[in-house]
């Protein structure tokens, strides 16, 4: 690995931590979503709040290696462009979305 | 030294993409956070190429883009589209306003500097 990878990839591992509120307001967003499209109402508002947090999360998680967090954000958005989202299917992907960027122990 | 003005609006976009291109190619980078900032931003500062995100508040890519063609100081530099967007309806539409080229996000970090010698025909 050259001089030039490792001090990228040092620094890609500091920006990480760095923007964990970032991920962590874009998640509760999610969390509030799916919250709600559990309850029956979703405002259009919190959806496409929504939508396009997982918009950002899909363009920014692969960038520090999370490429799976990359796919389950990409079908959120897809899964949130539609009038009413499943609930359901909502859930598991924000919680599949939460545990594809947690370090296993 | 090749000069690199990034557009995005996200803090942590900027950043990556800067640290990425400084660390693994040794370009200058510049930055900025809207379109109407990097518009003033490419005038003073003249960059080689300008790598601007397509989702943005305010002015979008493409408009900022367009504006950029109307200023007869900047509409030589070349722009590469930054985008999320993964399907090909977007791509096309993106690349028919006659931008250098689209790059997808996520871009790889270590890689980005290639992706756009490669798409702007640079050679070192």
């Amino acid at each position: 690995m050259s001089a030039a990878t490792d001090k990228t990839t040092a620094l890609l591992a500091k920006l990480w931590v760095k923007i964990q509120p970032i991920v962590e307001e874009r998640f509760a967003v999610l969390d509030r979503a799916s919250a709600a499209a559990a309850q029956g109402s979703l405002p259009v508002e919190l959806r496409k709040e929504a939508q396009s947090n997982a918009h950002k999360l899909a363009g920014a998680l692969g960038m520090y290696g999370f490429d799976e967090g990359t796919r389950i954000s990409r079908e959120l958005e897809q899964l949130l462009d539609k009038e009413v989202p499943e609930p359901a299917r909502l859930g598991t992907l924000v919680g599949e979305l939460r545990a594809s960027v947690t370090p296993k122990p | 030294m090749r000069r690199i003005l990034i557009i995005d609006d996200e803090d942590d976009i900027r950043e990556v993409a800067a640290l990425s291109l400084e660390a693994t190619a040794g370009w200058e980078i510049i930055a900025a956070n809207s379109g109407a900032a990097g518009i003033k931003a490419a005038a003073e500062q003249k960059p080689d190429a300008i790598l601007m995100d397509v989702m943005m508040p305010g002015m979008d890519g493409p408009t900022t883009f367009r504006q950029m063609q109307q200023n007869p100081n900047i509409s030589g530099i070349p722009v590469l589209l930054l985008t999320a967007k993964v399907q090909g309806v977007d791509q096309r539409r993106f690349a028919d306003l006659g931008v250098a080229g689209v790059l997808f996000k996520p871009f790889d970090p270590m890689t980005l500097a290639q992706q756009i010698s490669h798409a702007l025909g640079w050679k070192d």
